[in-house]
């Protein structure tokens, strides 16, 4: 409160307004702006081509009646599948990569590598390995156990275990290293005094580890739904049209159609606001939860 | 599981608006002045030089391969060496992202003076008032002679207000693209199968199945062909030529649930499942058809005029013949694809705009070019009937196009439909029918609702 730090101070508040700004104009201009247009256009019809018409809730009504909406929200859910699936193998992957060892460091970045792939790319690459007749995966199968492979992309049953199937491949590692992260801040203390009780290695997993790891848990797990929910580029690439009888569709490359090839961007700003708010809601959901099992020192 | 996605979209929004705002302004000459575009002047005066027009920049967007930029690179030197007061700014997209980049600079109102629509989007921006009604342009200009011109190309590009297909011209073909039934000749002669007719009516779904049996081949005994006889049969060709209909457009009638179609989607399917004679949808997606045929592993596929570069390399021989007819109409038909230049109506110059749009379209040089590069039928009719039809590279029996264009093409189904959910509906779920999971009857029946339902909602 000195005065004579007044204009000093002031100096100091300039510069970082002055730092702020493009980040904050950034967000102002190309994220708030479009996100209250996208709320005042799914109230309307609108073809991008003519000016929009006022619809009042008509989106949504009609939203509701949707059949479309619902199986690509079932699918979506359906992906999640692979989000428990990916925090086992994700966690018992960072209990073996957390010693040390000649080539550890090695070992990490491969299993990091998938994560810092651009997605397009690695999707047009597991087309290959999915392929029914000539996939590496298939192949494999057939020369390892003699056994013939599905049609993975093309038969609507095997549509989102290949999804499922992809997610870990291109998730497990980000989760790795988070898991490490948590791993190497547990005080060894607890474990020396487990092993003065007659503690072996389960015990010490199930009753040490895993319940001190349950913020890294909680993290993933909001992370993997909210992800899931808006995953979008692998399908674009995998499932063509959303797939077989559109069984590969998720909610957000339904939005995308009816934003960018049908060009109903009323309709397709009202589904995307629907899922933004049940996101919202699970995802407070989780944390009202999260107080009853997640362990906080 | 990555969250990349969410602002993907917007970026992209984000940066077509920023890229097209770096192509908005022509600098300070044009814009200025008025070039009175309510009085068309004929084009074909070469400007004399001199004091007499102002420059003039025109934008053009289209999209294509290569070679079709090429094609079009040496169209505008020529178009720009006839007028030379014009200089045309030429953008090509991906096809796969024109749709959208159209739409996008249409609702930022950077519209470029000419270029490409198809088929639901010429419908949509032509209700939309988006693009320039041509029609005064075109009965004075010089240009070209419109008798000279398929009726069938022209009049997909005609708007009365609310319907496509009559009217006023608000756009010019680019291009036509009769869908052909394309064989195999070298497996037909090993065979010894007879070739199928190039006229309409005399070859029946009943001889191609005859001969398909014969050209399915099982060589190494593993219970798969690996040779097909038929493959990606077109089942607007089936559901037309058995006198079906997707859709009534004049009453806005979905009509997939009538016998006429699901016969025919019935023997479509049967190809595969009762005959054995086409790939399975497993083997189409191991595999597709086109892959086939390349590999000489199919008999009988279809193709469109702009597969003749590739196929001009294949290592046997290939002819086109006309669609097999249904036995019970003795009708055949297939469809007749199409692409358009048209005029943007918030365009500066119109003038210049029509001009080079019809020049496009229907100049003579340009036009020779195209067909000898394989990538169209000349939209001119001497000349398709002329020196298109001589010229000596496959297909041989080249009348076959031009009788799809002139009798029995008829525009593809999306053609008049703003919005295209109905139908894609349609071809989202038909797999239940190919892979036999339910019947063509069963499945149509219960298709149908749904599809009115949807258009009546996109379209009315």
């Amino acid at each position: 409160m000195g005065t004579k730090l007044g204009g000093y101070r002031r100096r100091e508040l300039a510069w970082l307004y002055l730092f702020v700004a493009p980040p904050v104009l950034g967000f102002l201009l190309f994220g708030l702006v479009p996100i209250l247009f996208s709320i005042y256009i799914s109230f309307h019809k609108w073809d991008m081509l003519t000016d929009p018409q006022w619809s009042g809730l008509g989106n949504y009504k009609d939203l509701l009646k949707d059949e479309k909406v619902f199986k690509s929200l079932y699918n979506t859910i359906y992906l999640m599948i692979g989000i428990p699936l990916g925090m086992i193998l994700s966690m018992l992957l960072a209990i073996l990569m957390n010693r040390k060892f000649a080539g550890i460091s090695f070992m990490r970045t491969i299993y990091y590598l998938p994560v810092i792939s651009p997605i397009i790319a690695v999707s047009l690459l597991w087309q290959w390995i999915l392929n029914q007749d000539y996939g590496l995966l298939n192949n494999f199968l057939w020369e390892t156990f003699g056994i013939t492979g599905p049609n993975w992309l093309g038969k609507p049953e095997w549509v989102k275990p290949s999804l499922i199937l992809i997610g870990l491949w291109s998730g497990i590692g980000g989760n790795m290293v988070l898991y490490l992260a948590g791993l190497q801040s547990i005080s060894s203390t607890y474990y020396e005094a487990a092993e003065i009780d007659g503690a072996g290695a389960w015990h010490k997993l199930t009753r040490i580890t895993i319940p001190l790891l349950t913020p890294i848990h909680f993290f993933v797990v909001v992370m993997g739904i909210i992800g899931a929910f808006q995953s979008f580029s692998q399908i674009y690439v995998l499932a063509v049209d959303g797939g077989p009888e559109y069984s590969g569709a998720t909610v957000v490359y339904y939005i995308f159609q009816h934003a960018f090839e049908y060009f109903n961007m009323g309709y397709a700003s009202a589904v995307a606001w629907v899922l933004g708010i049940l996101i919202f809601i699970v995802t407070l959901i989780q944390f009202k939860l999260s107080n009853r099992w997640v362990y906080q020192d | 599981m990555k969250s990349k996605s969410k602002f993907a979209g917007m970026i992209m929004l984000l940066l077509m608006f920023a890229l097209t705002a770096c192509s908005g302004g022509n600098g300070p000459k044009d814009g200025a002045t008025p070039s009175n575009p309510d009085t068309p002047k004929s084009g074909n005066e070469a400007s004399t030089g001199q004091d007499s027009k102002e420059p003039v920049t025109i934008e053009f967007m289209g999209h294509g391969n290569p070679n079709e930029k090429k094609i079009f690179e040496k169209l505008i030197a020529s178009f720009e060496e006839k007028y030379p007061h014009v200089t045309v700014k030429y953008t090509s997209v991906p096809p796969g992202e024109y749709s959208q980049k159209m739409t996008t600079l249409i609702s930022s109102g950077k519209v470029p003076d000419v270029f490409y629509v198809g088929g639901p989007e010429f419908y949509r921006f032509a209700e939309a008032g988006t693009l320039l009604n041509i029609q005064s342009y075109l009965d004075q200009t010089s240009l070209f002679n419109p008798d000279n011109v398929w009726k069938q190309a022209m009049d997909r590009y005609r708007f009365d207000g609310s319907k496509v297909g009559a009217g006023d011209m608000y756009g010019l073909p680019k291009d036509v693209g009769p869908w052909s039934f394309v064989y195999n000749k070298d497996l037909f002669d090993e065979a010894g199968v007879p070739y199928p007719s190039a006229t309409a009516g005399e070859w029946t779904w009943d001889d191609m199945l005859e001969a398909a049996q014969k050209l399915t081949v099982d060589a190494n005994g593993d219970g798969k062909p690996d040779q097909y006889g038929v493959g990606a049969y077109s089942l607007e060709s089936a559901v037309w030529g058995n006198g079906g209909e997707y859709i009534d457009y004049a009453t806005g009638t979905v009509k997939v649930n009538e016998p006429e179609f699901y016969e025919a989607m019935q023997f479509v399917a049967d190809l595969n499942l009762k005959h054995k004679v086409s790939p399975n949808q497993e083997a189409e997606q191991a595999m597709n058809a086109y892959t086939r045929f390349i590999n000489g592993q199919l008999a009988m596929f279809a193709m469109g005029p702009w597969d003749q570069p590739a196929f001009w390399e294949l290592p046997f021989d290939w002819d086109i013949a006309a669609w097999p007819a249904s036995p019970k109409t003795g009708q055949t038909a297939t469809w007749l694809g199409s692409m358009g230049f048209s005029v943007s109506a918030k365009s500066k110059h119109p003038q210049e705009a029509f001009d080079l749009a019809a020049f496009l379209s229907l100049d003579e040089q340009g036009q020779r070019e195209n067909y000898q590069l394989g990538q169209a039928v000349p939209n001119l009719i001497d000349m398709a009937e002329g020196e298109f039809k001589e010229m000596d590279k496959g297909p041989q029996t080249r009348q076959v196009f031009l009788d799809i264009i002139q009798d029995y093409g008829r525009p593809d189904v999306v053609a008049f439909s703003k919005d295209t959910q109905w139908i894609d509906t349609f071809n989202q779920n038909a797999s239940k029918v190919w892979n036999g999971e339910m019947s063509a009857k069963d499945f149509t029946a219960q298709i149908q609702p749904k599809m009115q339902e949807l258009y009546d909602k996109g379209n009315k």
